[in-house]
Protein backbone atom coordinates (compact mmCIF):
# COMPACT_ATOMS: atom_id res chain seq x y z
CA UNK A 1 0.00 0.00 0.00
CA UNK A 2 1.20 2.83 -0.77
CA UNK A 3 1.31 6.32 1.70
CA UNK A 4 -0.21 9.62 1.29
CA UNK A 5 1.82 11.14 3.97
CA UNK A 6 4.75 9.55 6.20
CA UNK A 7 5.98 11.42 9.15
CA UNK A 8 9.43 10.48 10.37
CA UNK A 9 10.82 11.27 13.96
CA UNK A 10 8.94 14.16 14.06
CA UNK A 11 9.83 17.02 16.56
CA UNK A 12 8.87 20.72 16.73
CA UNK A 13 10.14 22.49 20.10
CA UNK A 14 8.92 26.12 21.09
CA UNK A 15 10.71 29.07 23.02
CA UNK A 16 9.04 30.16 25.92
CA UNK A 17 10.51 33.30 26.66
CA UNK A 18 10.52 35.13 30.28
CA UNK A 19 11.18 38.47 30.80
CA UNK A 20 10.27 39.92 27.61
CA UNK A 21 6.65 39.83 27.45
CA UNK A 22 5.90 42.37 24.69
CA UNK A 23 9.47 41.72 23.43
CA UNK A 24 9.90 45.13 22.55
CA UNK A 25 13.22 47.15 20.80
CA UNK A 26 13.41 48.99 24.56
CA UNK A 27 13.24 45.69 27.12
CA UNK A 28 16.01 44.43 24.74
CA UNK A 29 18.42 47.48 24.90
CA UNK A 30 17.87 47.26 28.12
CA UNK A 31 18.61 43.69 28.90
CA UNK A 32 21.87 44.17 26.88
CA UNK A 33 22.95 47.53 29.22
CA UNK A 34 22.35 45.61 32.37
CA UNK A 35 24.14 42.59 30.96
CA UNK A 36 27.17 45.03 30.23
CA UNK A 37 27.00 46.62 33.48
CA UNK A 38 26.75 43.45 35.42
CA UNK A 39 30.52 42.56 34.19
CA UNK A 40 32.30 46.09 34.60
CA UNK A 41 30.77 46.66 38.27
CA UNK A 42 30.19 43.61 40.57
CA UNK A 43 28.26 45.84 43.50
CA UNK A 44 25.80 46.07 40.53
CA UNK A 45 24.19 42.58 41.76
CA UNK A 46 23.10 44.31 44.92
CA UNK A 47 20.74 46.37 43.36
CA UNK A 48 17.95 43.69 43.33
CA UNK A 49 16.72 41.23 40.64
CA UNK A 50 16.46 42.42 37.01
CA UNK A 51 13.47 42.92 35.98
CA UNK A 52 14.80 43.28 31.94
CA UNK A 53 16.54 39.22 32.67
CA UNK A 54 15.68 37.06 30.19
CA UNK A 55 15.01 33.13 30.90
CA UNK A 56 14.79 30.46 28.14
CA UNK A 57 11.84 27.15 28.40
CA UNK A 58 11.63 24.85 26.10
CA UNK A 59 9.03 23.29 25.25
CA UNK A 60 8.50 20.54 23.14
CA UNK A 61 5.08 20.36 21.55
CA UNK A 62 5.68 17.27 19.16
CA UNK A 63 8.54 14.70 20.17
CA UNK A 64 9.71 12.43 18.23
CA UNK A 65 6.64 11.75 16.36
CA UNK A 66 6.45 9.14 13.21
CA UNK A 67 3.78 7.29 11.43
CA UNK A 68 2.23 6.67 8.09
CA UNK A 69 -1.19 7.24 6.95
CA UNK A 70 -1.93 5.46 3.48
CA UNK A 71 -4.05 6.54 0.33
CA UNK A 72 -7.32 7.08 1.21
CA UNK A 73 -7.55 6.24 4.50
CA UNK A 74 -9.42 8.68 7.60
CA UNK A 75 -7.13 9.71 10.38
CA UNK A 76 -8.39 10.47 14.00
CA UNK A 77 -6.35 12.13 16.09
CA UNK A 78 -6.68 12.15 20.01
CA UNK A 79 -5.28 13.70 22.70
CA UNK A 80 -5.92 16.17 25.28
CA UNK A 81 -5.59 19.67 25.45
CA UNK A 82 -1.64 20.65 24.97
CA UNK A 83 -1.01 16.62 23.38
CA UNK A 84 -0.06 18.46 20.29
CA UNK A 85 -2.66 17.66 17.68
CA UNK A 86 -2.85 21.50 16.77
CA UNK A 87 0.94 21.91 16.58
CA UNK A 88 0.83 18.65 14.71
CA UNK A 89 -1.44 19.86 12.43
CA UNK A 90 0.39 23.18 11.33
CA UNK A 91 3.35 21.24 10.77
CA UNK A 92 1.60 18.78 8.11
CA UNK A 93 -0.06 22.19 6.92
CA UNK A 94 3.34 23.62 6.33
CA UNK A 95 2.29 26.91 8.62
CA UNK A 96 5.08 25.87 10.80
CA UNK A 97 8.32 24.63 10.52
CA UNK A 98 9.05 21.32 12.16
CA UNK A 99 12.74 21.56 14.92
CA UNK A 100 13.88 18.35 13.47
CA UNK A 101 12.42 15.20 11.72
CA UNK A 102 10.91 15.39 7.93
CA UNK A 103 7.40 14.61 6.24
CA UNK A 104 6.79 13.39 2.92
CA UNK A 105 3.62 14.20 1.25
CA UNK A 106 2.54 12.72 -1.68
CA UNK A 107 -0.30 14.58 -3.53
CA UNK A 108 -2.02 17.75 -2.45
CA UNK A 109 -2.88 19.63 0.86
CA UNK A 110 -5.66 21.70 1.75
CA UNK A 111 -5.90 22.10 5.63
CA UNK A 112 -8.89 23.64 7.14
CA UNK A 113 -7.92 24.91 10.48
CA UNK A 114 -10.06 27.58 11.08
CA UNK A 115 -13.48 28.52 9.25
CA UNK A 116 -13.63 31.29 7.52
CA UNK A 117 -10.35 32.45 7.16
CA UNK A 118 -9.48 35.58 5.44
CA UNK A 119 -13.12 36.57 4.98
CA UNK A 120 -13.85 40.26 4.79
CA UNK A 121 -16.67 42.07 6.25
CA UNK A 122 -17.10 44.51 3.79
CA UNK A 123 -17.06 42.51 0.97
CA UNK A 124 -20.67 40.48 -0.43
CA UNK A 125 -20.78 36.77 -0.19
CA UNK A 126 -20.28 36.57 -3.54
CA UNK A 127 -16.76 38.16 -3.60
CA UNK A 128 -16.19 36.15 -0.34
CA UNK A 129 -16.69 32.80 -1.88
CA UNK A 130 -14.02 33.83 -4.09
CA UNK A 131 -11.89 35.23 -1.97
CA UNK A 132 -12.04 32.67 0.44
CA UNK A 133 -11.56 29.75 -2.15
CA UNK A 134 -8.61 31.61 -3.26
CA UNK A 135 -7.01 31.50 0.06
CA UNK A 136 -7.66 27.81 0.46
CA UNK A 137 -5.51 27.15 -2.62
CA UNK A 138 -8.73 26.90 -5.70
CA UNK A 139 -8.12 28.59 -8.87
CA UNK A 140 -10.04 31.19 -10.57
CA UNK A 141 -11.79 28.77 -13.42
CA UNK A 142 -12.12 25.91 -10.32
CA UNK A 143 -14.24 28.62 -8.31
CA UNK A 144 -16.12 29.50 -10.82
CA UNK A 145 -16.66 25.91 -12.20
CA UNK A 146 -17.77 25.15 -8.35
CA UNK A 147 -19.43 28.56 -7.54
CA UNK A 148 -23.88 27.66 -8.07
CA UNK A 149 -22.91 24.34 -5.93
CA UNK A 150 -21.53 26.45 -3.24
CA UNK A 151 -24.28 29.17 -3.19
CA UNK A 152 -26.67 25.97 -2.97
CA UNK A 153 -25.21 24.20 -0.43
CA UNK A 154 -24.84 26.88 2.03
CA UNK A 155 -28.70 27.57 1.32
CA UNK A 156 -28.21 31.73 1.16
CA UNK A 157 -28.90 32.47 -2.46
CA UNK A 158 -30.70 35.09 -1.48
CA UNK A 159 -28.43 37.10 0.30
CA UNK A 160 -25.15 35.90 -2.08
CA UNK A 161 -24.73 39.76 -3.12
CA UNK A 162 -25.33 41.24 0.94
CA UNK A 163 -22.61 42.15 2.70
CA UNK A 164 -20.92 39.23 4.70
CA UNK A 165 -20.99 41.29 7.66
CA UNK A 166 -25.06 41.40 8.07
CA UNK A 167 -25.13 38.24 7.86
CA UNK A 168 -26.11 36.22 10.69
CA UNK A 169 -23.70 34.29 12.56
CA UNK A 170 -25.34 30.69 11.63
CA UNK A 171 -25.59 32.27 7.86
CA UNK A 172 -21.19 33.10 8.35
CA UNK A 173 -20.13 29.63 9.15
CA UNK A 174 -22.71 28.05 6.26
CA UNK A 175 -20.88 29.77 3.64
CA UNK A 176 -17.11 29.28 5.43
CA UNK A 177 -17.93 25.40 4.87
CA UNK A 178 -19.67 25.64 2.17
CA UNK A 179 -16.37 26.77 0.62
CA UNK A 180 -13.83 24.30 2.27
CA UNK A 181 -16.36 21.27 1.10
CA UNK A 182 -15.94 22.15 -2.23
CA UNK A 183 -12.49 21.94 -1.82
CA UNK A 184 -11.12 18.58 -3.43
CA UNK A 185 -7.79 17.97 -2.14
CA UNK A 186 -5.81 14.48 -2.28
CA UNK A 187 -5.28 14.74 1.31
CA UNK A 188 -7.38 17.10 3.75
CA UNK A 189 -6.48 17.98 7.32
CA UNK A 190 -9.81 19.28 9.10
CA UNK A 191 -9.62 20.58 13.05
CA UNK A 192 -12.96 20.00 14.58
CA UNK A 193 -14.99 22.14 12.23
CA UNK A 194 -17.59 20.45 12.12
CA UNK A 195 -19.09 22.35 14.96
CA UNK A 196 -20.86 24.16 12.74
CA UNK A 197 -24.59 25.12 12.05
CA UNK A 198 -27.94 23.65 13.64
CA UNK A 199 -28.50 19.69 14.02
CA UNK A 200 -29.75 19.50 10.36
CA UNK A 201 -26.60 21.29 8.31
CA UNK A 202 -24.15 19.56 10.42
CA UNK A 203 -25.66 16.09 8.97
CA UNK A 204 -25.67 17.39 6.39
CA UNK A 205 -21.70 18.31 6.26
CA UNK A 206 -20.88 15.05 8.20
CA UNK A 207 -22.54 13.05 4.87
CA UNK A 208 -20.76 16.12 2.38
CA UNK A 209 -17.56 14.50 4.49
CA UNK A 210 -18.13 11.19 3.72
CA UNK A 211 -18.76 11.94 -0.03
CA UNK A 212 -15.37 13.49 0.24
CA UNK A 213 -13.69 10.36 1.78
CA UNK A 214 -15.02 7.87 -0.42
CA UNK A 215 -14.05 9.85 -3.31
CA UNK A 216 -10.70 8.84 -2.33
CA UNK A 217 -9.05 11.72 -0.28
CA UNK A 218 -7.11 10.95 2.55
CA UNK A 219 -8.12 12.62 5.81
CA UNK A 220 -6.90 13.86 8.75
CA UNK A 221 -9.65 14.83 11.58
CA UNK A 222 -9.03 16.28 14.50
CA UNK A 223 -12.15 16.49 17.01
CA UNK A 224 -13.16 16.38 20.39
CA UNK A 225 -16.02 14.09 19.70
CA UNK A 226 -15.09 10.79 20.34
CA UNK A 227 -18.54 9.75 18.19
CA UNK A 228 -17.54 11.88 15.09
CA UNK A 229 -14.41 10.22 14.97
CA UNK A 230 -15.39 6.71 15.87
CA UNK A 231 -18.63 6.92 12.66
CA UNK A 232 -15.95 8.31 10.77
CA UNK A 233 -12.24 7.85 10.67
CA UNK A 234 -10.73 4.04 10.21
CA UNK A 235 -7.22 4.80 11.72
CA UNK A 236 -6.45 6.70 15.18
CA UNK A 237 -3.79 8.07 16.72
CA UNK A 238 -3.25 9.03 20.17
CA UNK A 239 -0.81 11.98 21.23
CA UNK A 240 -0.04 12.68 24.97
CA UNK A 241 2.54 15.27 25.79
CA UNK A 242 3.68 15.66 22.38
CA UNK A 243 4.38 12.12 21.74
CA UNK A 244 2.99 9.22 20.04
CA UNK A 245 1.53 6.80 22.59
CA UNK A 246 -0.77 4.83 20.07
CA UNK A 247 -1.37 4.27 16.46
CA UNK A 248 -3.44 1.48 15.42
CA UNK A 249 -6.66 0.85 13.31
CA UNK A 250 -8.76 -0.40 16.52
CA UNK A 251 -10.58 2.50 17.15
CA UNK A 252 -12.35 1.70 20.18
CA UNK A 253 -8.59 1.04 21.59
CA UNK A 254 -7.73 4.60 20.28
CA UNK A 255 -10.86 6.32 22.25
CA UNK A 256 -10.42 3.71 25.64
CA UNK A 257 -7.47 5.11 26.39
CA UNK A 258 -7.57 8.39 25.38
CA UNK A 259 -11.06 8.65 27.63
CA UNK A 260 -8.96 6.44 29.74
CA UNK A 261 -6.64 9.37 29.77
CA UNK A 262 -8.29 12.14 30.30
CA UNK B 1 6.05 14.18 -3.57
CA UNK B 2 7.34 17.06 -1.33
CA UNK B 3 8.87 17.08 1.78
CA UNK B 4 9.16 19.29 4.53
CA UNK B 5 12.04 19.23 6.36
CA UNK B 6 13.62 20.66 9.16
CA UNK B 7 15.96 23.45 8.60
CA UNK B 8 15.79 23.22 4.99
CA UNK B 9 14.22 25.44 2.48
CA UNK B 10 11.21 25.46 0.92
CA UNK B 11 10.88 23.92 -2.02
CA UNK B 12 9.61 25.36 -5.83
CA UNK B 13 9.13 28.75 -3.61
CA UNK B 14 8.63 31.10 -7.04
CA UNK B 15 6.97 27.88 -8.75
CA UNK B 16 4.29 27.86 -5.72
CA UNK B 17 4.28 31.68 -5.67
CA UNK B 18 2.89 31.11 -9.02
CA UNK B 19 0.51 28.60 -8.55
CA UNK B 20 -1.06 30.55 -6.29
CA UNK B 21 -1.83 33.95 -8.37
CA UNK B 22 -5.42 33.68 -8.48
CA UNK B 23 -4.85 34.29 -4.24
CA UNK B 24 -3.16 37.72 -5.51
CA UNK B 25 -5.37 38.41 -8.25
CA UNK B 26 -8.27 38.47 -5.28
CA UNK B 27 -6.20 39.75 -2.14
CA UNK B 28 -5.76 42.67 -4.79
CA UNK B 29 -9.40 43.18 -5.62
CA UNK B 30 -9.96 42.88 -2.33
CA UNK B 31 -8.33 45.92 -1.41
CA UNK B 32 -9.64 47.64 -4.42
CA UNK B 33 -12.91 47.33 -3.80
CA UNK B 34 -13.09 47.94 -0.58
CA UNK B 35 -10.92 51.48 -0.93
CA UNK B 36 -12.92 52.04 -3.98
CA UNK B 37 -16.55 51.20 -3.33
CA UNK B 38 -17.07 50.72 0.26
CA UNK B 39 -15.83 53.87 1.92
CA UNK B 40 -17.76 57.11 1.69
CA UNK B 41 -15.62 59.18 -0.45
CA UNK B 42 -14.36 56.22 -2.28
CA UNK B 43 -11.53 56.93 -5.26
CA UNK B 44 -11.43 60.83 -4.12
CA UNK B 45 -9.56 59.53 -0.83
CA UNK B 46 -6.58 58.65 -3.18
CA UNK B 47 -6.88 62.08 -5.28
CA UNK B 48 -7.42 64.20 -2.19
CA UNK B 49 -4.30 63.10 -0.32
CA UNK B 50 -1.67 64.22 -2.90
CA UNK B 51 -3.85 67.37 -3.82
CA UNK B 52 -3.85 68.90 -0.27
CA UNK B 53 -0.77 68.31 0.30
CA UNK B 54 0.33 69.96 -3.25
CA UNK B 55 -1.57 73.05 -2.28
CA UNK B 56 0.14 73.44 1.32
CA UNK B 57 3.17 72.67 -0.10
CA UNK B 58 2.58 74.90 -3.05
CA UNK B 59 1.96 78.37 -0.78
CA UNK B 60 4.76 77.33 2.10
CA UNK B 61 7.60 76.77 -0.32
CA UNK B 62 6.38 78.70 -3.77
CA UNK B 63 4.40 81.35 -2.25
CA UNK B 64 5.81 81.92 1.37
CA UNK B 65 9.23 81.08 0.97
CA UNK B 66 9.16 81.95 -2.78
CA UNK B 67 11.88 79.34 -3.96
CA UNK B 68 12.83 78.95 -7.71
CA UNK B 69 11.21 76.37 -9.96
CA UNK B 70 12.95 76.58 -12.84
CA UNK B 71 10.61 78.30 -14.64
CA UNK B 72 7.47 76.16 -14.08
CA UNK B 73 4.73 76.64 -12.76
CA UNK B 74 5.13 75.63 -8.63
CA UNK B 75 2.42 73.81 -8.64
CA UNK B 76 3.24 71.30 -10.57
CA UNK B 77 6.63 70.85 -9.50
CA UNK B 78 5.56 69.85 -6.73
CA UNK B 79 2.75 67.26 -7.63
CA UNK B 80 5.39 65.96 -9.68
CA UNK B 81 7.46 65.28 -6.68
CA UNK B 82 4.48 64.62 -4.35
CA UNK B 83 3.25 61.49 -7.00
CA UNK B 84 6.41 59.30 -6.68
CA UNK B 85 6.67 60.31 -2.85
CA UNK B 86 3.60 58.81 -2.38
CA UNK B 87 3.62 55.96 -4.70
CA UNK B 88 7.33 55.08 -2.05
CA UNK B 89 5.26 56.05 1.23
CA UNK B 90 2.00 54.46 0.53
CA UNK B 91 3.91 51.05 -0.73
CA UNK B 92 6.88 51.33 2.18
CA UNK B 93 4.34 51.59 5.37
CA UNK B 94 1.61 49.38 4.00
CA UNK B 95 4.43 46.70 3.20
CA UNK B 96 6.10 46.97 6.72
CA UNK B 97 2.45 46.26 8.27
CA UNK B 98 1.49 43.51 6.04
CA UNK B 99 2.34 40.66 8.33
CA UNK B 100 0.74 42.02 10.90
CA UNK B 101 -2.19 43.08 9.05
CA UNK B 102 -2.81 39.25 7.78
CA UNK B 103 -1.46 37.86 10.97
CA UNK B 104 -4.66 35.74 11.02
CA UNK B 105 -4.08 34.16 8.14
CA UNK B 106 -0.50 33.64 8.54
CA UNK B 107 -1.13 31.32 11.15
CA UNK B 108 -4.24 29.18 9.66
CA UNK B 109 -3.26 28.67 6.02
CA UNK B 110 -0.11 28.21 3.93
CA UNK B 111 0.78 30.58 1.33
CA UNK B 112 4.23 32.09 0.00
CA UNK B 113 3.95 34.99 2.14
CA UNK B 114 5.46 37.44 -0.51
CA UNK B 115 2.06 37.29 -1.93
CA UNK B 116 0.94 40.06 0.23
CA UNK B 117 3.23 42.47 -0.82
CA UNK B 118 3.00 41.56 -3.85
CA UNK B 119 -0.64 42.32 -3.53
CA UNK B 120 0.17 45.83 -1.49
CA UNK B 121 2.29 46.48 -4.48
CA UNK B 122 -0.67 46.22 -7.12
CA UNK B 123 -2.83 47.95 -5.36
CA UNK B 124 -0.49 51.12 -4.98
CA UNK B 125 0.20 50.95 -8.73
CA UNK B 126 -3.25 51.58 -8.76
CA UNK B 127 -3.66 54.08 -6.82
CA UNK B 128 -0.60 55.80 -8.49
CA UNK B 129 -2.32 55.55 -11.89
CA UNK B 130 -5.33 56.92 -10.28
CA UNK B 131 -3.18 60.29 -8.92
CA UNK B 132 -1.12 60.26 -11.94
CA UNK B 133 -4.39 61.18 -14.27
CA UNK B 134 -4.34 64.67 -11.76
CA UNK B 135 -1.16 65.32 -13.19
CA UNK B 136 -1.90 64.56 -16.96
CA UNK B 137 -4.95 67.34 -16.17
CA UNK B 138 -2.41 69.55 -14.45
CA UNK B 139 0.12 69.28 -17.69
CA UNK B 140 -2.91 70.20 -19.76
CA UNK B 141 -3.77 73.18 -17.79
CA UNK B 142 -0.40 74.63 -18.11
CA UNK B 143 0.11 73.52 -21.55
CA UNK B 144 2.93 71.34 -20.27
CA UNK B 145 3.95 68.79 -23.17
CA UNK B 146 6.47 66.16 -22.57
CA UNK B 147 8.95 64.82 -24.57
CA UNK B 148 10.24 61.49 -26.07
CA UNK B 149 12.07 61.57 -22.50
CA UNK B 150 8.39 60.29 -21.15
CA UNK B 151 9.70 56.66 -22.09
CA UNK B 152 11.88 56.61 -19.06
CA UNK B 153 8.88 57.14 -17.05
CA UNK B 154 8.16 53.19 -15.75
CA UNK B 155 11.99 53.17 -15.26
CA UNK B 156 11.27 55.70 -12.53
CA UNK B 157 8.21 54.32 -11.15
CA UNK B 158 10.24 50.33 -11.13
CA UNK B 159 12.41 52.26 -8.90
CA UNK B 160 10.22 53.66 -6.18
CA UNK B 161 8.45 50.73 -6.14
CA UNK B 162 11.68 48.26 -5.42
CA UNK B 163 12.81 50.69 -3.13
CA UNK B 164 9.72 50.85 -1.20
CA UNK B 165 9.23 46.81 -1.62
CA UNK B 166 12.31 46.08 -0.68
CA UNK B 167 12.86 48.60 2.17
CA UNK B 168 9.01 47.78 3.31
CA UNK B 169 10.35 43.75 3.79
CA UNK B 170 12.97 44.07 5.92
CA UNK B 171 10.70 46.33 8.19
CA UNK B 172 8.36 44.23 8.03
CA UNK B 173 10.42 40.99 8.87
CA UNK B 174 11.46 42.89 12.22
CA UNK B 175 8.21 44.35 12.96
CA UNK B 176 6.87 40.82 13.48
CA UNK B 177 9.29 40.66 16.28
CA UNK B 178 10.13 43.78 17.42
CA UNK B 179 6.69 45.80 16.81
CA UNK B 180 8.58 49.13 17.51
CA UNK B 181 9.09 49.10 13.70
CA UNK B 182 4.84 50.08 13.23
CA UNK B 183 5.41 53.70 15.51
CA UNK B 184 9.02 54.20 13.47
CA UNK B 185 7.96 53.92 9.73
CA UNK B 186 5.23 56.93 10.01
CA UNK B 187 8.23 59.01 12.07
CA UNK B 188 10.73 57.92 9.37
CA UNK B 189 8.15 58.56 6.21
CA UNK B 190 7.20 62.25 8.08
CA UNK B 191 10.86 63.17 8.11
CA UNK B 192 11.25 61.40 4.41
CA UNK B 193 9.14 64.01 3.21
CA UNK B 194 10.86 66.74 3.58
CA UNK B 195 14.65 65.80 3.76
CA UNK B 196 13.38 64.56 -0.11
CA UNK B 197 12.93 67.03 -2.84
CA UNK B 198 9.06 66.81 -2.82
CA UNK B 199 8.47 70.34 -1.94
CA UNK B 200 11.43 71.77 -3.58
CA UNK B 201 13.67 71.29 -6.50
CA UNK B 202 16.71 69.15 -5.56
CA UNK B 203 18.78 71.62 -7.94
CA UNK B 204 18.12 74.27 -4.81
CA UNK B 205 20.71 72.09 -2.67
CA UNK B 206 23.98 73.91 -2.30
CA UNK B 207 27.02 72.24 -4.56
CA UNK B 208 29.51 70.95 -1.12
CA UNK B 209 25.93 69.46 0.24
CA UNK B 210 25.35 67.26 -2.75
CA UNK B 211 26.55 64.19 -2.29
CA UNK B 212 24.87 63.76 0.82
CA UNK B 213 21.91 64.58 -0.66
CA UNK B 214 22.34 62.38 -2.99
CA UNK B 215 22.26 59.57 -0.36
CA UNK B 216 18.80 59.68 -0.28
CA UNK B 217 17.67 56.96 -2.87
CA UNK B 218 14.11 58.99 -3.10
CA UNK B 219 16.21 62.56 -4.46
CA UNK B 220 17.21 60.56 -7.72
CA UNK B 221 14.11 58.96 -7.73
CA UNK B 222 12.16 61.86 -7.75
CA UNK B 223 14.31 64.22 -9.79
CA UNK B 224 13.73 61.54 -12.54
CA UNK B 225 9.96 61.67 -12.18
CA UNK B 226 10.57 65.75 -13.03
CA UNK B 227 13.01 65.26 -15.45
CA UNK B 228 11.31 62.63 -17.76
CA UNK B 229 7.81 65.43 -17.96
CA UNK B 230 9.96 68.34 -18.35
CA UNK B 231 13.58 67.57 -19.65
CA UNK B 232 13.92 71.21 -20.99
CA UNK B 233 13.32 72.57 -17.64
CA UNK B 234 14.56 70.11 -14.88
CA UNK B 235 18.09 68.60 -15.59
CA UNK B 236 19.14 65.10 -14.67
CA UNK B 237 20.32 64.78 -11.49
CA UNK B 238 23.40 61.98 -12.67
CA UNK B 239 24.74 61.41 -9.30
CA UNK B 240 21.86 60.58 -7.63
CA UNK B 241 19.96 59.08 -10.14
CA UNK B 242 22.96 56.03 -10.59
CA UNK B 243 23.24 55.52 -6.79
CA UNK B 244 18.97 55.16 -6.41
CA UNK B 245 19.64 52.87 -9.29
CA UNK B 246 21.82 51.05 -7.41
CA UNK B 247 20.39 51.37 -4.37
CA UNK B 248 16.57 50.34 -5.28
CA UNK B 249 17.92 47.05 -7.07
CA UNK B 250 19.91 46.53 -3.83
CA UNK B 251 17.04 47.35 -1.63
CA UNK B 252 14.79 44.41 -3.36
CA UNK B 253 16.86 41.74 -3.37
CA UNK B 254 17.89 41.97 0.48
CA UNK B 255 14.54 42.94 1.64
CA UNK B 256 13.38 39.49 -0.68
CA UNK B 257 16.25 37.65 1.13
CA UNK B 258 16.20 39.09 4.83
CA UNK B 259 12.20 38.13 3.95
CA UNK B 260 12.88 35.04 3.21
CA UNK B 261 15.19 33.49 5.94
CA UNK B 262 12.77 34.59 8.46
CA UNK B 263 9.60 33.30 6.70
CA UNK B 264 9.26 30.13 7.95
CA UNK B 265 9.27 31.15 11.34
CA UNK B 266 6.26 33.98 11.21
CA UNK B 267 4.08 31.96 11.99
CA UNK B 268 5.49 31.40 15.17
CA UNK B 269 6.53 34.50 16.40
CA UNK B 270 3.87 37.02 15.11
Amino acid sequence: MTFAIKVQNLSKRYIIQHGTPAGSLKELVEHYRRKFFYKLTPKFKDAGPDPYEVTHEEFWALKDVSFEIAKGAKLGVLGRNGAGKSTLLKVLSHITEPTAGRILIDGEISSLLEMGTGFHPELSGRENIFLNGAILGMGRTEILRKFDEIVAFSEIEKFIDTPYKRYSSGMQVRLAFSVAAHLDPDIMILDEVLAVGDVAFQKKCLKKMEAISNSGATIIFVNHGVEAIKQFCNQAIVLDHGRLVLNTTDIDQAIALYLGDS
Amino acid sequence: MYIIEAGARTQHYWKSLWARRSLLYYLTRKDLIVRYKQTFVGVSWVLIRPFLTMVVFTVIFGAIANLDSNGLPYGFVVFAGVLPWYLFANLFSETSGSLITNGAMLRKVYCPRLIFPAAILLVGLVDFAVSFFLLVVMMFWYHITPSWQIIFFPLFILMAGSTAIGLGLIAATLNVKYRDFQQLVPFLLQMGMYISPVGYLNQLVAKHWEFVYSLNPLAGIINGFRWCLTPDSIPLYTLGLWYSIGFSIAALLIGITVFRLAEDGFADTI
